[in-house]
């Protein structure tokens, strides 16, 4: 069968800045494939390649078989976008922003508003259609913002960061109809700095750091790499650099990662580690007031190939 | 079609701001109109003020002198007068006074007077039997009764200024006569008459009735008028042409705009290529710009009543503006990065080159414009544009007008070209 997409070897760089460096991934049809990756990690320059928007220095991508640099009319007709940064027209309604995008898409006449009142429908904002876009909360633009991408009912979507700053609920319905596409049919291509949102939604998941693409596979396969070790979180009474260097060489511990007093360990057993991480504690009169133990998780990945935490 | 889906977008957009809509029809009306009200109003019409016509009714009761009868030619209005009375009945009936009063003759006072209490006439005029009589003898006082109706303020001050005028004159005459007594010691009502037939008809100007017209503001405005007209209409012009321009550049800014706020990169995803893309956007330009010109080129005429000049020169400037107008934002555009930078630089140039342009109406004032100002405004479209629809005022025919329109057609494919090619190459 033929890739949704096949990314080959991407590269891009803004002068000194190198944004992408030599990424390399395929999607199979109907999946749902995620980019997970830390502010600046590269996932916006890569969707935007893959787009058409930026012609990538070196390297190639073909959407269902349509070459970015070759065939950039051909990539547009089969794809559909949602930007990370809201795009739309704020003095207009959500039906004439609606219209008009659809018209940019070839849709005309009778199927365009038929199509119209669909999409209202999915992103649920029939009722307040006729309202200009500046009225609307950041959840409901946001949902207009995914509902321009749908509408000529592309094969293959990418979404970046689509639930970015908005309330559970939104980010709920979101999620709901990233999942309804795939049941569609549809390819997605996904990018969060998530990690609970590339583990609920993909079949795949790339995880990217600086521009390099550092590990992929399924969730399954990705926490293998940290295998049975244990992520510990632990809080203390004060700085955490007092005893983050000497965590680092307790015995059974692999990774160290500090947050305003909050330490992630990982660590091949924690029923050992622990009480030397108390011990060590003691000695430098340093207060351990929180432990909490957790299953191996796309954070301990990312902590054990990086060194540092996911979020920011 | 997606350019004109585009430039329906965009116009859509540009009629729904206020900001723009104030910038596009508002501020160039209110200009012309703060001059238009500062004259007066006076450019309305080719008549000056329009004042009510007055209703006047006239008992002329004046039996005349002894020996008073001024021939034909002793006095303005050429007709033969028995007495004073009959002179100014006689004058205040001469059409130049036509859109001021509408006289009507009585033959008794009461009749007047009640003409006046019945609100048929504005103001009756009792010019009693010994008038004439009064007048002649040196040592009597002639007085002619203005009775008016209190609720009108206009109508009788402006019979009582052109009766005041009017006796001046006759008091001219007066003098004359007691000039003429004391040296020859007569008081003979027929030399008296003699005198007086005379000095009339040696008045300096001959035409007595265009003397009183330029001593009375309502009359002599006429002239002030057609100054005043034109230059409303100059400066509306101006006008138009300045926000024309303004307005091409502040339409052509929502290519940045829509840069920055993403809409133009996700227009970009989709399968619209980048000149139908730029196309829709430059067309909504120029038809912002033709609707902004057609409208206020209309308000002018029927608010300010400005007359235009022949249709088809008028077209065909306006279109040659219109194209300007929008290359020249769009050239203007491509030569900037940010809307922020946009906003702080087009002032300053669209007020450069639009002072520039306009530079001729500015010295309209002080008569012909020096050549460095003719000079100066041709560097820049405005200046054409200008001199274009000064033309068409001016009642040019379309051959007149060519070299205007070539010009500014020139310019605009300069500016396009420049656009085109900056644009394609920074969204490539
Ligand atoms: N137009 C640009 N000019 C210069 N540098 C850029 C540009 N776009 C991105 N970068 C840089 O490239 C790197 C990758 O940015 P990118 O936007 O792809 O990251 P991202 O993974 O999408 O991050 P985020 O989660 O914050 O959206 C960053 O260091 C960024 O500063
Ligand atoms: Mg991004």
């Amino acid at each position: 069968m033929e890739k949704a997409i096949d990314v080959q070897n991407l590269h891009k760089a803004f002068g000194e800045q190198k944004a992408v460096q030599g990424v390399s991934f395929e999607v199979q049809p109907g999946e749902i494939f995620s980019l997970l990756g830390p502010n600046g990690a590269g996932k916006t320059t890569t969707i935007s390649m893959l787009s058409c928007l930026l012609h990538p220095d070196e390297g190639d991508a073909f959407i269902l078989g349509h070459s970015i640099r070759k065939d950039a009319m051909g990539v547009k007709s089969v794809l559909g976008v949602v930007p990370q940064e809201i795009a739309m027209y704020e003095d207009m309604s959500a039906r004439e922003n609606l219209t008009f995008w659809g018209k940019m898409y070839g849709l005309r006449g009778a199927a365009l508003k038929t199509r119209v009142n669909e999409v209202l429908e999915v992103i649920g904002l029939t009722d307040r259609a006729k309202e200009f876009i500046k009225k609307y909360s950041g959840g409901m633009k946001r949902r207009v913002n995914i509902g321009i991408a749908l509408l000529h009912k592309p094969k293959v979507i990418y979404m970046d960061e689509p639930t970015v700053g908005i309330d559970p609920q939104s980010r709920r319905s979101i999620l709901d109809s990233v999942l309804k596409l795939k049941q569609e049919g549809t390819t997605v291509l996904y990018t969060t700095h998530y990690m609970e949102e590339a583990q609920e939604l993909s079949d795949h998941i790339a995880i990217m750091d600086q521009g390099k693409m550092i590990a992929s596979g399924t969730h399954a396969e990705l926490v293998k790499i940290v295998g049975a070790m244990d992520r510990i979180r632990v809080t203390i009474n004060s700085e955490s650099a007092k005893v983050l260097e000497t965590w680092k060489t307790v015995t059974g511990v692999t990774k160290v990662s500090a947050e305003d007093g909050t330490l992630t360990i990982l660590a091949d057993d924690s029923n050992r580690v622990l009480p030397r991480l108390f011990e060590s504690a003691a000695t430098r009169a340093v207060r351990i007031t929180s432990v909490d133990i957790q299953e191996p998780n796309l954070e301990s990945v990312f902590l054990h190939l990086t060194g540092r935490a996911l979020r920011d | 079609m997606k350019v004109i889906d585009i430039a329906i977008k965009d116009m859509t957009r540009s009629f729904r701001s206020t900001f723009a809509l104030i910038f596009m029809f508002g501020v160039p009306l209110l200009m012309t109109g703060m001059f238009y009200f500062m004259f007066g109003g006076a450019a309305k019409s080719d008549q000056g003020f329009s004042v009510p016509v007055t209703k006047v009714v006239v008992a002329n009761l004046d039996t005349g002198g002894p020996g008073f009868e001024a021939a034909s030619s002793a006095f303005p209005v050429g007709t033969k007068a028995h007495s004073l009375g009959d002179m100014i009945l006689t004058t205040l009936k001469d059409k130049s006074f036509a859109n001021l009063m509408e006289i009507s003759v009585v033959d008794n006072a009461e009749a007047a007077r009640a003409q006046v209490d019945g609100q048929k006439a504005g103001v009756a005029l009792i010019i009693p039997a010994d008038f004439s009589q009064r007048f002649s003898d040196l040592n009597g006082q002639a007085t002619i009764e203005l009775y008016q109706d209190p609720t009108l303020t206009i109508g009788p001050s402006i019979v009582r200024s052109i009766l005041s005028q009017f006796m001046d004159s006759m008091s001219g005459a007066r003098l004359a006569v007691s000039v003429v007594s004391k040296q020859t010691g007569s008081t003979d009502p027929a030399v008296i008459g003699q005198v007086v037939s005379q000095y009339m008809a040696s008045i300096p100007t001959g035409d007595q009735s265009a003397a009183l017209l330029d001593l009375h503001a309502p009359a002599a405005s006429k002239p002030a008028a057609n100054t005043v007209a034109t230059i409303v209409s100059f400066i509306m012009a101006g006008m138009t042409i300045f926000y024309a321009f303004f307005t091409g550049t502040s339409t052509a800014q929502s290519i940045i705009r829509e840069d920055e706020d993403g809409t133009l990169p996700r227009l970009f995803t989709t399968p619209t290529t980048q000149t139908t893309i730029l196309g829709g956007k430059f067309l909504a330009v120029g038809l912002t710009v033709v609707v902004q010109m057609t409208v206020l080129l209309i308000l002018g005429r029927l608010i300010f009543g400005i007359q235009w000049g022949s249709l088809l020169p008028l077209v065909l400037v306006t279109l040659s503006t219109v194209m300007a107008a929008a290359t020249f934002g769009i050239f203007m555009m491509s030569l900037l990065k940010t809307s922020k930078q946009a906003g702080a630089v087009l002032g300053g140039v669209l007020t450069v080159t639009g002072m520039l342009g306009m530079i001729k109406i500015f010295t309209m004032g002080s008569g012909s414009s020096p050549a460095w100002a003719d000079l100066a405004s041709s560097f820049v479209p405005q200046g054409w544009a200008v001199r274009g629809l000064s033309q068409v005022m001016n009642s040019a025919s379309l051959n007149e007008v060519l070299l205007s329109c070539a010009a500014l057609l020139g310019m605009s494919v300069v500016f396009f070209l420049v656009g085109v090619l900056r644009f394609q190459k920074r969204f490539a």
